[in-house]
């Protein structure tokens, strides 16, 4: 039943060509969630990173239908997409808005939670590198706890809000979370919400070594360990329905944050505080079911 | 074809009906609500087949209605004042999209301070937006207009307000004739240009660098040209198929050998009518001329219509800070260099003070006895 690399199609329906920075998590994402979605599909991407690397003048990197929105707005546009097909009856037809962190949880996040609420048949992706990186990389909601930014350069002093909870706040039929270091659960939630009617929410941890601070070919690597340590947990919720989808090695969270130069200011203390609260979310050894 | 009386805000909503919207997206808001209300019923009922997307915000509003216009649907919303403010970031981009989507606006004051009363002030806001900008005198035009921006919004790539001020025509009640679905038909043939399809992908949008942008702005620019063209057309086309000529750009009204004009646009072109007959009965040379469509502006026309005019009054229901009235700015700027009309110009009316006949009489006593030349503006009313 569990899907296998070999199994996926060939064809890069978002790659090619596109002008990201090497190693670029947003870009990775993109790529592995198309191999789900298929030829299908309907993209909107928000101001962000992965909407300006996607094209330029005559130049696209997308082999479907793409369209580069206002930064507030790619989950209305999707939804008055998914109508205007309705309306004409076309039908199996993939439509997602695929945001950054701030087209999702901050400026974004009263159209995302307008579609998610009206249960839009669609799929909101919010690819997470933490920050805003295509204005330079200020802080934001999703922002962790601690992390220097361009405008909190001694680190940010509040939690990142934790967007999950608040979509799965809004009974739809499903949430998840991924990593692009985990390609094939991040692929199989894509499809299984591609297959589900109704608004489905996916949240991606994409680093931006810039952002982040660490070496171009380290992005993955820091994905993984960011499950790896539990701070970011990779699980779905599926209708109502939570499970756990990997059970993490429980590195320390200090293997995380210490090499990141955003977290060089960082105490020794806080640090062990992020560890507690990992300790503390997993229960240790205990199964949350 | 029947004749019934019916508010400014159903004859929005039947001339969208009648032009078979395919996707409606709005979001509430004082005094076009009724108009939005009666689209809901109109579906409910069966009467109209549209999808209604139930957004949770204006600025969404017209996002879901580019969403369902960039895969080819006829779209339409309704909205006025702060509804049209917070759509602004969306509404300059729908028009650097091209898209034909038809907006209804029950023109009402802007705050602060808070006035739920009409005024064009909000409509004017939009003046550098990219949209087309009708203006309606009545109910009847209203139901004509909107019929009429879809055929223009479709012809010239450009999204289209029609503007009716709220409560005088949102809730007021006037004899409207309405035209049988077999007349609007043939008027609105449905031709569908989808921008997303699958079958066809393309990138919308994308970054465009020094050597694309002024290119694409040039080219929309030349949407506004046409629409120079198609506004008089398809008021002629109107004309010949349903009875009603409304004139294209600018209707005038007895001009014949005018010595003064007032030149106006929306619901005051009434009154003014009733001012224009009044004088001309004691004798009086005053014409009237109606800007219907305030965007794009109709400069040659104007000229042409007032050459000869030794004075004009421009009416204006609104105030650009630090300007003046708007359509008083326009009309300057269409005859400087080319004649001697004196212009003068009368901000009046804001947020719902009065502008009926009696004082439409007394702005233009007080624009006769002005013996300098009058180079901004003047306060009416205050
Ligand atoms: C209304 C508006 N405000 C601000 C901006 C500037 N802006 C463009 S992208 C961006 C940040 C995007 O951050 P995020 O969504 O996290 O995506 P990322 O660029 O990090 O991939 C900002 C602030 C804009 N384009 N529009």
């Amino acid at each position: 039943m569990s899907l296998r690399i070999e199994d996926l199609p060939q064809a890069d329906l978002f790659g090619p060509g596109n002008a990201s920075c090497r190693g670029c998590g947003a870009a990775i994402a993109g790529r592995q969630a198309m191999k789900a979605l298929g030829s299908r599909t309907i993209v909107t991407i928000p101001a962000s990173c992965m909407a300006t690397l996607s094209g330029s003048n005559q130049k696209t990197a997308w082999q479907v239908p793409f369209y580069h929105t206002l930064f507030e707005i790619a989950p209305a546009v999707s939804s008055g997409i998914r109508a205007g097909l309705e309306a004409q009856g076309i039908k199996e037809v993939q439509v997602v808005s695929w945001a950054g962190d701030a087209g999702s949880a901050d400026i974004g996040f009263q159209s995302l939670s307008g579609a998610a609420e009206r249960n839009e048949d669609m799929i909101h992706v919010c690819y997470d590198n933490e920050m805003y990186m295509n204005t330079g990389g200020q802080m934001g909601s999703q922002t962790p706890l601690y992390a220097a930014t361009s405008n909190t350069t001694l680190g940010k002093p509040t939690k990142k809000k934790n967007m999950l909870a608040i979509m799965e706040a809004h009974g739809i039929g499903y949430v998840a979370s991924a990593s692009i270091a985990y390609p094939l659960d991040l692929i199989s939630k894509v499809r299984k919400a591609a297959a589900r009617e109704g608004f489905s929410y996916i949240h991606i941890l994409a680093p931006c070594y810039r952002g982040w601070n660490i070496p171009g070919d380290q992005t993955v690597e820091f994905a993984r360990r960011a499950v790896e340590c539990g701070l970011w947990e990779l699980f779905e919720v599926e209708d109502g329905k939570r499970t756990r989808n990997y059970e993490p090695s429980f590195i320390s969270v200090a293997d995380y944050l210490l090499p990141q130069g955003r977290f060089k200011h960082i105490t020794k203390e806080q640090v062990d505080s992020v560890q507690e609260s990992v300790n503390r979310h997993y229960g240790r050894g205990r199964s949350e079911g | 074809m029947s004749t019934t009386l019916l508010t400014g805000s159903e004859a929005a909503a039947l001339g969208a009906k009648l032009a078979k919207i395919e996707v409606l997206a709005y979001y509430p808001i004082t005094p076009a609500f009724p108009a939005m209300e009666r689209l809901n019923k109109f579906i409910e009922d069966g009467e109209l087949r549209a999808r209604f997307v139930r957004v949770e915000c204006d600025h969404s509003a017209l996002a879901a209605a580019l969403g369902a216009s960039l895969v080819g649907c006829r779209t339409f919303t309704v909205t006025n004042s702060q509804g049209l403010l917070y759509m602004t970031e969306v509404a300059y981009h729908v028009a650097g999209l091209r898209q034909p989507i038809v907006m209804a606006v029950a023109n009402r004051a802007l705050s602060a301070p808070h006035s739920r009363f009409p005024e064009q002030g909000d409509a004017i806001s939009q003046g550098a937006s990219g949209w087309i900008q009708l203006f309606c005198e009545n109910n009847q035009e209203v139901l004509d207009n909107t019929l009429q921006a879809f055929k223009i919004a479709e012809k010239c790539h450009l999204p289209v307000m029609v503007n009716y001020e709220g409560y005088i025509q949102s809730h007021t009640l006037e004899e409207v004739t309405i035209p049988e679905q077999e007349q609007v038909d043939p008027f609105l043939p449905l031709v569908r240009r989808a921008t997303l399809d699958v079958e066809n992908p393309q990138a919308v949008n994308t970054v465009a660098s020094p050597e694309f942008y002024q290119d694409y702005k040039y080219r929309q620019n030349e949407g506004m040209d046409l629409a120079l063209q198609v506004i008089d057309q398809v008021a002629a086309e109107y004309a010949q198929g349903f009875g009603r000529n409304w004139s294209g750009l600018i209707e005038t009204y007895r001009m014949d050998e005018a010595e003064q004009a007032i030149v106006a646009m929306g619901s005051m072109i009434s009154e003014a009518r009733v001012v224009v007959d009044a004088l001309r009965e004691q004798g009086k040379k005053v014409g009237l001329v109606k800007v219907r469509a305030w965007r794009p502006f109709p400069f040659q026309k104007l000229r042409d219509i007032l050459e000869g005019v030794s004075l004009v009054t421009v009416l204006d229901k609104n105030i650009v800070f630090g300007l003046g009235g708007a359509l008083a700015t326009e009309v300057k700027s269409a005859l400087y260099g080319f004649n001697e009309t004196r212009i003068n110009s009368y901000v009046l009316g804001l947020g719902g003070r009065d502008t009926r006949a009696e004082e439409l009489t007394q702005v233009l006593n007080l624009s006769e006895s002005m013996t300098e030349p009058q180079n901004t503006f003047e306060w009416f009313g205050m």
